[in-house]
């Protein structure tokens, strides 16, 4: 065999041993030995390969941002800012038809602003928001679809895990990479408002026929200032420290997470017990997340020892199915991993592949940033998996809202991401406009 | 046998959860050092030096000491479509294809921390260092050693996984006992 078929073997091999349930990081590992052993004919040298990526790859100061950022949006969520940007956006939306769904959709958004993961958006409004739409006479099938849906407003409003990692991916500047997702979050969220008060008018056997309002429990204006305050204070500290140029992305992390446990501890809402159980759980998810990386990091060496990307991206140009071939290619087959991967093992799946072929098409990374994020996400709303139904699946704790449930709810949402998706692939400035480009 | 089992699955659980506690209070550490040189950078035009080496070593530390942990209790990603459909009609089969994931898994971690041994060899031998000299150096070595550890950890919880489906396999029961959830439950 030569390297190529071997690269490409591998590369059916991976997929197969992923669908039947092998561990991501494992898999990966695992193919990219045996295919570096099959190809050099040495496992010493295989071995090697493993060895050099996994003490090298995240021994970056950018990695550094990944536990920072995963322990501030636990903290944010612990000290109960989930249920106050919930609370005020209510208020704002009250007088709407389907205000409840809305406001959800609101609270989200500016929940996003301050954490960089959708999993911890899906486990807070699980709890906050679900149980207030249910009162109100939402169907249940709604409340956790507008949930599901509107938790991804979290990787595409910066600050934003998923925008990291592709910057990590890509070598793009993670700051240039949060401006340009700020137009297509706000605009995501905008979709969603006006889709959910569409469908409150339109569709009522989907939302609920009787929809009242939560005006029983009307904040006044210091309430509403005390609770909007140290979230406001927490988005301008971090993204404002940013810009003005204070501090880097990197460090926002940090800064970030001080803050919001200053919050908690002056507001007297974050406990010792809470503290030290959401910092055990950010160790863990780093360290899967980071582990995953440096898998996907020994897979992606192999790929590039059997010159496979370099063959596909001469195989494409060949087949001259042109930029929209292939960037709508792209976008179906991300769509499709997404039915059964979690967005970061996607992206670090894919993206080293793509690279080779769209650099010398001129695209701008990203834009293609922006656009993989969203087709990653539309996936992660598809069944059969997809870790923030999931997630609010576990959250609940209610066994008359099934699996399907949560899926069908959410289903109105992926389609109004894949609308969102195709404007900015019509309309790439959304993105980049920002940026001056 | 089962007791020695269970025995030994609680001493490699402690070792890993101690591991954890130490990787947690590295991400502390990590949070307080930034702040303090972006602080003293910003207030007193005094930044820390080293700041962005200490930052590169701690997060493969990190990653390490807490790697044992994240596969325990169950957080290494996977597609579990057909692994739940098997756990209800099938669970002798779900228990060999747990066999065979969790062996591939060890075969291929102690490649890894064989591979990575010469690393920390070398780094120990030669005293290698980050940073620039006069300013500030670290050793590299306690992170190459960190690597060895956190590879033994997760070879060690990787072992007992295997042992459990294994003895599934052979007595074919106990399939929906927390205990024999290959790394699902908690601690």
């Amino acid at each position: 065999m030569t390297p190529f078929e071997i690269g490409i073997a591998a590369l059916a091999v991976m997929v197969f041993l992923v669908y039947v349930g092998m561990y991501v990081p494992l898999a990966l590992m695992v193919v990219s030995y045996a295919a570096v052993w099959m190809m050099k004919g040495s496992p010493i040298l295989a071995g090697k390969l493993l060895a050099l990526a996994a003490s090298e790859t995240i021994s970056s100061y950018f990695f550094g941002v990944v536990p920072l950022f995963v322990l501030m949006g636990y903290v944010v969520s612990v000290t109960g800012m989930g249920r106050d940007a919930f609370e005020v956006a209510n208020q704002m939306f009250r007088r709407f038809r389907g205000g409840l769904g809305i406001g959800t959709v609101g609270a989200n958004a500016i929940f996003a602003a301050i954490t960089g993961i959708s999993i911890a958006s899906a486990a807070v409004f699980t709890r906050i928001a679900v149980p207030e739409m249910v009162r109100h006479g939402y169907t249940k099938r709604f409340s956790v679809g507008v949930v599901a849906g509107s938790s991804v407003l979290g990787m595409l409003i910066p600050p934003s895990l998923l925008l990291i990692l592709y910057a990590l991916l890509t070598e793009q500047s993670v700051g240039d990479l949060f401006i340009a997702g700020v137009i297509p979050g706000l605009l995501l969220a905008l979709i969603f408002g006006l889709g959910v008060y569409t469908m409150a008018r339109f569709w009522p056997g989907f939302i609920g026929h009787n929809l009242s309002d939560g005006d029983e429990d009307l904040l006044s204006g210091r309430e509403l200032f005390n609770k909007g305050f140290p979230i406001v204070a927490l988005i301008v500290l971090v993204l404002g420290g940013i810009y003005a140029g204070w501090f880097t992305p990197i460090e926002a992390g940090a800064v970030g997470c001080l803050g919001s446990i200053l919050i908690g501890l002056i507001r007297r809402s974050l406990t010792w017990k809470d503290f030290w159980s959401v910092l055990t759980d950010t160790g863990l998810v780093t360290a899967a997340v980071c582990f995953l990386i440096i898998a996907a990091q020994m897979y992606s060496r192999m790929l590039a020892l059997s010159g496979a990307p370099g063959e596909f991206g001469s195989f494409v140009a060949e087949a001259d199915i042109g930029f929209w071939g292939v960037v709508i290619a792209y976008i179906i087959l991300v769509i499709v991993m997404g039915t059964i991967l979690d967005s970061s093992s996607i992206m670090l799946i894919l993206v080293p592949l793509m690279l080779p072929v769209i650099q010398p098409m001129n695209i701008d990374l990203i834009w293609f940033g922006i656009v993989t994020v969203l087709a990653v996400e539309i996936g992660l709303l598809t069944p059969p998996f997809g870790i923030s139904v999931f997630v609010i699946k576990s959250a609940l704790n209610d066994d008359t809202i099934s699996l399907g449930d949560i899926f069908a709810g959410a289903a109105p949402f992926a389609l109004m991401m894949l609308v969102v998706l195709v404007l900015i692939l019509v309309f790439p400035s959304l993105a980049t406009l920002p940026l001056g480009r | 046998m089962m007791t020695l089992l269970h025995r030994l699955q609680a001493v490699i659980d402690r070792a890993t959860a101690a591991l954890n506690v130490l990787g947690t209070v590295l991400i502390v550490a990590l949070m307080i050092l930034i702040n303090a040189d972006v602080i003293g950078r910003g207030v007193f035009l005094a930044p820390i030096s080293g700041v962005p080496e200490l930052v590169s070593m701690s997060i493969v530390a990190i990653v390490f000491l807490q790697v044992g942990q994240a596969f325990r209790m169950g957080r290494f990603t996977r597609t579990d479509a057909l692994i739940d459909a098997l756990r209800r009609r099938l669970p002798r089969v779900r228990a060999v294809l747990e066999l065979i994931y969790c062996s591939a898994g060890f075969f291929i971690i102690a490649v890894l921390l064989q591979a990575s041994y010469p690393l920390f060899v070398k780094a120990w031998d030669r005293d290698t260092f980050v940073g620039t000299v006069g300013d500030f150096i670290a050793p590299i070595w306690p992170v190459k050693l960190i690597v060895l550890i956190g590879c033994t950890a997760l070879l060690l919880q990787l072992a007992m996984s295997a042992i459990r489906a294994a003895i599934l396999v052979y007595t074919g029961s106990g399939g929906e006992q927390g205990d024999m959830e290959a790394g699902h439950d908690p601690v």
